[in-house]
């Protein structure tokens, strides 16, 4: 320990204990060189850092407007070149041949429904995983575990969610696959090994904690007398949870779980590494599929022509997910906001 | 009185059930119990069965993942080296045919191998680096030329691979252990011209075609620069925002636009940020492609909104009879918020921030598009150099075929792994230590 508090002496005295916003205002007056009573030199500074701190607000908020603006134009130069209804109605997706313009053969075909279609097999699968996994589990912590059981479970999930994406790629393609692959001829099936399932399942165990603890938060924000209400009635604890806290939390639930599928809508690695690149119009989960983050980075990497259709393209599925996931995230703002029960 | 004591051993009796199996409760119990109760207690128990087997997937999910890795990637950390007797003949060294001493001297050793394909086999015992390394011996010391010395040369990845996992037969993923290199290792071993010595250039080198020469240092500094920026950038920036909207913004429309638009923009996927990246800084501003700068500047937008979600919430945590304290003693609003409140809530502040930049050690499919997957071999010397990321390594490494980048993936993830830990630790430190409770 005494090796960790040596270690750590430097940054604990030049973050914490050297109190740097103390010296703001008098950085200021020495450089203006007045004395510190000076009044009106105190309502300038003043007028001066407020008109900082909304500069940077501005700036804050000029990012959304920087995505959107960026991908929206690019998105809007794809369309006019391929039709809007080709992109969001077209059954057949292969963009590879459109590299330089006056190559052979240069106009690919950008029929976005099964890179979609993908996306949201890819995304159903993990939120088979995911929602059961999280709610149980988000339900057994809040209710059942003895503070024990909560000190070491709460940190493995929060180890879960803090392990970066590349990691869940890595063991998706090197331990799930095989495995699966393995597990399905013995049982008599085909699963390629880029399957939809294997990336799927990885998915859904990292949104896993996402969902639980957005649920827990939500099923602890549920009044304590309603369920002490329904068990002085008899009721057992899970009579009392399906029938009592969960109605009361569903809202909130269900904006969690819209959370997670945007969450899944725009991972990236997982699919990446373990899902494929061709594009099938299927939903059969033992096959390979591809998703919208898959070819966004299919489509971008490396050095290509910028103007080309080709990298258009990807910007158009950034913005579909952009817009998709924004939809999400309001329609979830929305469900809260309106169908919450307050109970105070 | 027989009632009495009925009672008292029922007393009794649900004092033993309770320490006691349920047997005993069955056994002795002259109450029938009804069907529907038995039903409920028994949805009960399943209820709380699902809860705690869906925790125990999560866990054993986590303990699989980091068994799997430490397992595969264990080996990384150390190579097998051939002892070769090396002659190093003035002829070839001014010609300067590094290559032909090396496969001299594996020559010497194995004087019968005397077939073509045989021989290329052989030479494809050591690492393809031999030369290099013999030639960096030489230009340090000069008077090795025409002299006759044992050497200690790394193998190649599989024969390295090989030795440490003993494996016969031909490996899944492309790796070529023929029959005669089995033979050759073993005579080697058996000569005691073979030993695992701690591999240093997984800790000394860039990225490498060559699996036994790849390592992490370059992309372990390119991560450091990319965060150094994406502090410089996002720190300031968030804390500011959140400051002007905590403390000073009136409450309009405007600031719950704003407030929306935060909030929305912490949801967005990671990738997106990546396009922006890619056609803003990289096409509009003609920032340098791969760099760590444009790699920091990504970062820091990704960051942004959690810093300043983090903040507010630590600003909103300070109790309001402080800030009514120190006005009423006199001090401007100003004062108020960067004398006192700030202060107060610069613990949480410096948790959610070192929490973000956990999460931007280990974001990569921003990074991707930004074209920061260049294969980077020489440690970046100024920000606009390419670089790449720990992270990002991973990934390279997890495409590439060859058996050797198997285990150097899996070592790699250990490092970030190791990195992420440390902030983490870090981070809970400083909320333990500094947090103030009100």
């Amino acid at each position: 320990m005494g090796f960790l508090e040596g270690l750590l002496a430097g940054p604990k005295l030049f973050i914490l204990q050297w109190k740097w916003p103390l010296y703001f205002d008098r950085l200021f007056l020495i450089t203006v060189k007045t004395k510190r009573n000076n009044e009106r030199t105190m309502a300038k500074f003043e007028e001066l850092i407020k008109a900082g701190l909304l500069a940077c607000t501005m700036l804050s908020v000029l990012v959304t407007a920087l995505i959107v603006l960026s991908v929206f134009s690019e998105t809007f130069r794809f369309f006019s070149h391929v039709p809007l209804t080709d992109f969001f109605f077209g059954t057949e997706w292969s963009p590879q041949t459109a590299i330089r313009a006056d190559q052979a053969g240069s106009s690919g075909t950008f029929g976005a429904v099964p890179v979609f279609l993908g996306t949201f097999l890819v995304t159903l699968i993990a939120m088979a995983v995911a929602a059961p996994l999280g709610l149980y589990a988000a339900i057994y912590l809040s209710v059942y575990a003895g503070a024990t059981f909560r000190a070491w479970a709460k940190p493995v999930l929060e180890i879960l969610a803090g392990v970066p994406s590349v990691v869940y790629g890595y063991f998706a393609v090197i331990t799930l696959a095989p495995i699966l692959r393995a597990g399905g001829e013995m049982i008599g099936l085909s699963i390629a090994s880029e399957s939809a399932l294997t990336a799927g399942t990885v998915m859904g165990i990292m949104i896993t904690p996402y969902v639980m603890s957005l649920s827990e938060d939500v099923i602890s924000a549920v009044p304590k007398s309603l369920s002490f209400g329904s068990l002085a009635m008899g009721a057992t604890q899970s009579e009392t949870i399906k029938k009592v806290v969960l109605p009361a939390a569903l809202p909130g639930i269900v904006s969690a779980l819209l959370l997670g599928i945007s969450r899944g809508v725009g991972e990236t690695m997982v699919v990446v590494m373990a899902a494929g690149l061709a594009a099938n119009l299927t939903l059969n989960p033992l096959e390979s599929v591809t998703t919208a983050t898959v070819q966004i980075v299919t489509l971008l990497v490396g050095d290509h022509e910028f103007d080309s259709d080709k990298t258009l393209a990807a910007f158009a599925l950034g913005f579909s997910l952009f817009f998709m996931t924004l939809l999400l995230n309001i329609i979830a703002l929305v469900i809260v906001k309106r169908y919450r029960e307050r109970y105070d | 009185m027989i009632k009495l004591f009925e009672r008292q051993t029922r007393i009794a009796m649900s004092r033993v059930k309770k320490k006691k199996s349920p047997f005993m409760y069955k056994s002795y119990s002259k109450k029938p119990k009804h069907k529907w109760i038995k039903k409920r207690k028994a949805a009960e128990k399943r209820f709380k069965c699902a809860g705690f087997i869906a925790i125990l997937i999560s866990s054993l999910f986590l303990a699989s993942l980091i068994w799997n890795i430490f397992s595969s990637g264990r080996s990384a950390f150390t190579e097998a080296q051939i002892r070769l007797p090396v002659t190093f003949e003035s002829e070839l060294v001014e010609q300067g045919a590094y290559r032909k001493i090396v496969q001299n001297s594996i020559l010497k050793l194995f004087p019968y191998v005397e077939d073509r394909k045989e021989k290329r086999d052989l030479f494809g015992l050591v690492s393809r680096n031999a030369p290099h390394m013999l030639k960096e011996f030489v230009t340090q010391d000069p008077t090795l030329i025409g002299t006759r010395r044992e050497v200690w040369i790394p193998a190649s990845s599989t024969i390295s691979i090989f030795y440490k996992q003993r494996l016969l037969e031909q490996s899944k993923r492309g790796g070529k252990v023929t029959a005669s290199h089995a033979s050759w290792v073993t005579e080697l071993a058996k000569s005691e011209r073979m030993r695992l010595k701690f591999n240093t250039a997984f800790f000394k080198n860039g990225d490498s075609r060559e699996a036994e020469q790849a390592g992490v240092l370059v992309s372990t500094i390119g991560s450091f620069m990319t965060i150094l920026i994406c502090i410089a950038m996002a720190f300031p920036l968030g804390v500011a925002t959140a400051i002007y909207l905590e403390e000073f913004a009136p409450k309009k429309w405007f600031t719950d636009f704003i407030e929306i638009n935060i909030n929305n923009l912490a949801a967005v996927p990671s990738i997106i940020f990546g396009l922006l990246g890619l056609s803003i800084y990289l096409n509009l501003f003609g920032v340098p492609r791969s760099s760590s700068l444009v790699g920091g500047m990504v970062l820091a937008l990704l960051i942004l909104p959690v810093i300043v979600i983090a903040t507010r919430n630590a600003l909103q945590a300070v109790p309001p009879s402080i800030r009514y304290a120190a006005a009423a003693l006199g001090a401007t609003p100003t004062q108020v918020v960067f004398h006192h409140t700030l202060i107060y809530a610069l613990p949480g502040i410096m948790t959610g921030v070192i929490l973000s930049i956990a999460r931007a050690f280990g974001e990569t499919a921003p990074l991707l598009m930004i074209g920061m997957v260049a294969f980077v071999a020489d440690i970046p010397k100024t920000l606009t150099d390419p670089a790449t990321t720990l992270p990002v390594q991973v990934y390279l490494w997890a495409s590439n075929p060859e058996l050797g980048f198997v285990e150097k993936t899996a070592a790699a993830i250990m490092v970030l792994l190791t990195f992420m830990i440390l902030i983490n630790l870090l981070a809970i430190y400083i909320r333990r230590r500094f947090e103030i409770k009100w």
